[in-house]
């Protein structure tokens, strides 16, 4: 039998016994398919849409109610007592102690948790992922001067600090207060992030294929890009996807604490601290809920990216 | 001229609630309030939050600290405690044998020389016991220029002849010796205030004053005996060696705790104004949040609260269920106002235009600032800088009045265009995050914006507000803030401009730690006051001070918001609980417990 006889009578290496074409499907096409037969993954997606959703709409919502977010109406939105009235036909969701229409409020709150919150988390990716890679791919001094950086900050009572920083801003506009809180919580979001990247970098850095690169004289530089950051893609979505709802919690945090989002601009943490729970229930379930709502849903998205590009690691709710 | 320091201590622990236990509702009854017949004995438990910063009579400005020091440490005159407001507002004797009047000649012709008679039966608590002399009285005012703990009130120095010499002097004395203290007071005289014998004070006023009763009637001026010569003035050692000639002597004082029980020296029969039904008064300190009190007042632990309101959140539910516990007392002043920095540079010193002021005047939503108070059964909108209960007040009057005191701010945009600033300003606000004043601010910022300006809201502590941020000239003159919402109470109520509207708007005072804000100063409006300070009937006093509000309305030197009253509880064993406006306290010498 010749060799070329023996190459015709092989099954192509793409084709099943059956016939069937097998694709090439890079580690990413996996993922996502894997992810999109993870229903709680999607349902979260879905209902991550419909937050987005609301907050995008948030001016329609105020144009149909004719209640923007800033207007108060103490005489038709509060009681002879100043408490505030609950859910009506023309306060869908109630109103705030100080008579503004929570719908609209919630609306406009889900903005800023959404944007704080994704945006503190790109900050603190990229700072994560420059000091990450730079302590584990140079080593020595940087490493040891960067990897303390990231002890101390992770051992800051955050809270407090925090607090101390936000306070000494004391930023008398809304936007500024937005940017000083993306601030704080990426400062101290960032350095979870560069711990992990440090450790892949380092586990990398001995990979056979670097071993590779390098003999074929690739630059350290090259090294860095080509070969190492690609594959800390994974890791870093993962972790990213986790620190969203981390960060949506600061900031309400920061804001019911007074200290973050100032007003008149609405954030769930601002709302649920003008909330008087005992007369008007609605003033927690609305903020509150979404919140639970938010965070929820990007934590078990996050779970469902994990699983889908590492299968075998472990689940934040175990499902059969 | 008190800041209302107990009413915003306790609303500041209001402002910090977070979710808590849903205030339940006391169980038991003891009857009606005011039902039954008095008796005797018992222990009063009073809940309280925080030290008095002052016990001394010679300094104790905040007015818990003068009701309190009302129980063991007698003035010349007093108020009457009362649930009707009007009735607490005449003076009665209570050393003085009667209220000096030209008619019963107790004062000159000429309103400058007041003759005080001192009345029988007041002793101090001394072993043996010790007549009260009217040499103990003008120790007790020597007293108030003392440089360890020094009274704050001005009327003083201001009306008393020799009495400004006298506390200059008194300002060099080392503050850290009692004896070098004692020596100068008992070497030197007030030329205006003298005793003529034991039994008989005169004074001389520099001029005529309507309102030196009231200024006398203060407990900065209640007696004082020679063995306070001993003590440094308000030091720990003072406030343990406390005498009395009140129906009740403190036996105990310590941080956290203390405590009065009756005075055995004291005369019942020839005290007009107490009863003293209760053998025992104990001030528990260190309860900082006013739900805990007012679950203890409701359950019976604890019989009324020291220095707090009841929480805000607690009203409503209170008033529904008709607990005739509950009360909201006459407390009128106009707190808080909106003062505007005219000293500001920014916008062009847009504050200093009188256009601009007025334009913002309508601006507001004072029945919103009501409402965040608790609304109508608590609070009430005020249209000029005198509430009503105080001399001057003239229903009538209410410049920039609008329906339902709601504002019109379409109006305010027309008459800033009007004054120069079509594009509108953007003020500078620091609001105090106590309290319901984070929402008053928010409240105010969503008015100014429907105006067209901007407020840059900036958070501040109580403190700072106070102690810092509005009291530093160079501040406001560098344009650090522009307007703020700070409060203001009268020391009395009655003939009070000089305590309630003096401090707030003669230009002359202004600087350092002035309540002049602001830096309000017109020769027009200082020339009233002068006017309004120099009457000496009631008449007059109303006339004159309704002119000095009516000037500072027309610069609108401050937007008045609202008058608050002053609610109380009181446990289920309380009776006969009358209240004293001016000190916001029950009066604790005439209640009984069941």
């Amino acid at each position: 039998m010749s060799l070329s006889e023996l190459a015709a009578d092989a099954v192509p290496a793409d084709v099943e016994p059956t016939g069937r074409q097998i694709q090439g499907r890079s580690p990413f096409r996996l993922a996502l398919s894997r992810l999109l037969h993870d229903k709680m993954a999607v349902i979260s997606v879905i209902v991550l849409f419909l937050i987005v959703l609301f907050a995008v709409l948030a001016p329609l919502f105020a144009s149909i109610t004719h209640h923007p977010y800033g207007a108060q109406y103490p005489d038709t939105a509060r009681d002879s007592w100043g408490l505030p009235k609950g859910p009506s036909g023309d306060f869908w969701l109630g109103a705030d102690p100080l008579g503004r229409d929570v719908l609209v409020r919630a609306a406009y709150g889900a903005r800023i948790s959404l944007g704080v919150g994704i945006a503190a988390t790109i900050l603190s990716t990229i700072l994560g992922v420059i000091i990450g890679v730079l302590a584990g791919f140079v080593g020595g001094l940087v490493d040891t001067v960067l990897a303390r950086f990231m002890d101390v900050v992770l051992s800051f009572p955050y809270l407090l600090v925090a607090i101390v920083i936000a306070t000494t801003f004391k930023p008398h506009s809304t936007w500024l207060s937005v940017l000083i809180t993306i601030g704080v919580i990426a400062f101290f979001s960032f350095a979870a992030m560069a711990r992990i990247v440090r450790g892949q970098v380092i586990s990398l850095k001995e990979k056979e294929f670097i071993e590779a690169a390098r003999s074929l004289g690739a630059s350290r530089m090259r090294i860095m890009f080509v070969d190492i950051v690609p594959n800390l893609v994974a890791p870093v979505t993962v972790l990213g996807s986790l620190l969203v709802p981390t960060a949506i919690v600061f900031e309400a945090t920061l804001s019911f604490l007074g200290v973050g989002i100032q007003p008149p601009m609405p954030s769930w943490g601002s709302m649920l601290n003008d909330a008087d729970y005992r007369s008007s229930l609605w003033l927690l379930f609305v903020p509150g809920g979404l919140l639970l709502l938010t965070t929820l849903a990007f934590n078990l998205l996050g779970d469902g990216i994990r699983d889908a590009f590492d299968p075998r690691s472990e689940r934040l709710i175990t499902r059969k | 001229m008190t800041r209302r320091k107990t009413g915003l201590k306790a609303a500041a622990a209001v402002g910090t609630l977070a979710v808590g236990l849903a205030a339940c509702g006391g169980g038991g009854s003891g009857g009606s309030p005011d039902s039954g017949t008095p008796k005797k004995g018992g222990t009063l438990k009073v809940a309280g939050s925080s030290l008095p910063d002052h016990i001394d009579p010679a300094s104790a400005y905040s007015s818990i600290n003068q009701g309190f020091s009302r129980n063991w440490a007698l003035t010349l005159f007093t108020n009457t405690a009362s649930n009707t407001f009007s009735q607490t507002i005449p003076l009665v004797p209570d050393a003085a044998g009667d209220v000096p009047t030209t008619d019963n000649g107790g004062i000159s012709k000429d309103g400058k020389t007041y003759t005080i008679k001192l009345r029988d039966g007041l002793k101090w608590n001394t072993q043996p016991a010790r007549p009260v002399t009217a040499a103990d009285f003008v120790r007790g005012l020597k007293r108030t220029c003392n440089p360890a703990s020094p009274a704050g009130a001005p009327y003083y120095n201001d009306l008393i002849v020799g009495m400004d010499a006298f506390c200059k002097g008194y300002a060099k004395v080392n503050a850290k010796s009692a004896s070098a203290m004692a020596a100068f007071q008992n070497g030197h005289d007030i030329a205006g205030y003298t005793a003529k014998d034991d039994k008989t004070l005169v004074v001389k006023l520099k001029q005529p004053a309507g309102d030196f009763l009231n200024i006398i009637a203060m407990s900065f001026a209640s007696a004082a005996p020679k063995e306070y010569d001993n003590y440094i003035p308000d030091s720990k050692e003072f406030r343990q060696h406390t005498v009395s000639d009140g129906p009740y002597q403190m036996t105990s004082y310590d941080e956290k705790k203390f405590i009065l029980d009756r005075n055995p020296n004291w005369d019942a029969a020839s005290d007009k104004v107490r009863k003293a039904y209760v053998d025992r008064i104990e001030i528990d300190l260190g309860q900082d949040s006013p739900d805990q009190v007012q679950q203890q007042l409701e359950q019976g632990t604890a019989d009324l609260a020291w220095d707090q309101p009841v929480p805000t959140t607690s009203i409503p539910r209170l008033v529904q269920a008709k607990d005739d516990r509950f009360a909201a007392r006459d407390n009128p002043g106009v707190n808080p106002y909106i003062v505007f920095n005219m000293l500001s540079p920014n916008n062009k010193g847009a504050l200093g235009k009188k256009q601009v002021r007025q334009a913002i005047e309508w601006a507001i939503d004072k029945s919103a600032i009501a409402k965040n108070y608790g609304g109508e059964h608590v609070a009430q909108p005020v249209g000029s800088t005198i509430a009503p209960g105080n001399v001057g007040y003239d229903a009538n009057f209410k410049p920039y009045g609008t329906p339902g005191d709601s504002g019109d701010p379409a109006k305010c945009k027309t008459l800033l265009a009007q004054a120069g600033y079509p594009n509108g300003l953007t003020l500078k606000f620091p609001y105090r995050t106590n309290s319901n004043h984070a929402k008053n601010a928010q409240s105010i910022q969503a008015n100014l914006q429907a105006c067209g300006i901007t407020a840059q809201l900036t958070p501040d502590t109580n403190g700072n507000f106070y102690g810092t941020t509005l009291v530093t000239p160079s501040d406001a003159k560098a344009g650090k803030w522009d307007i703020a919402a700070p409060g203001w109470g009268p020391d009395w109520f009655g003939n009070n401009g000089r305590s309630g509207l003096q401090p707030l708007f003669d230009g002359r005072l202004y600087g350092a730690n002035s309540p002049d804000y602001g830096g309000y100063n017109d020769p027009a409006t200082n020339a009233l006051i002068d006017k309004a300070n120099k009457t000496t009937t009631p008449e007059q006093a109303q006339q004159a001070w309704a002119a000095v509000d009516k000037q500072v309305m027309d610069d609108a030197a401050i937007v008045p918001l609202i008058t608050q009253k002053f609610t109380m509880y009181q446990s289920k064993h309380v009776h006969g609980a009358k209240f004293l406006p001016a000190f916001q306290t029950y009066d604790y010498s005439m209640l009984w417990l069941s």
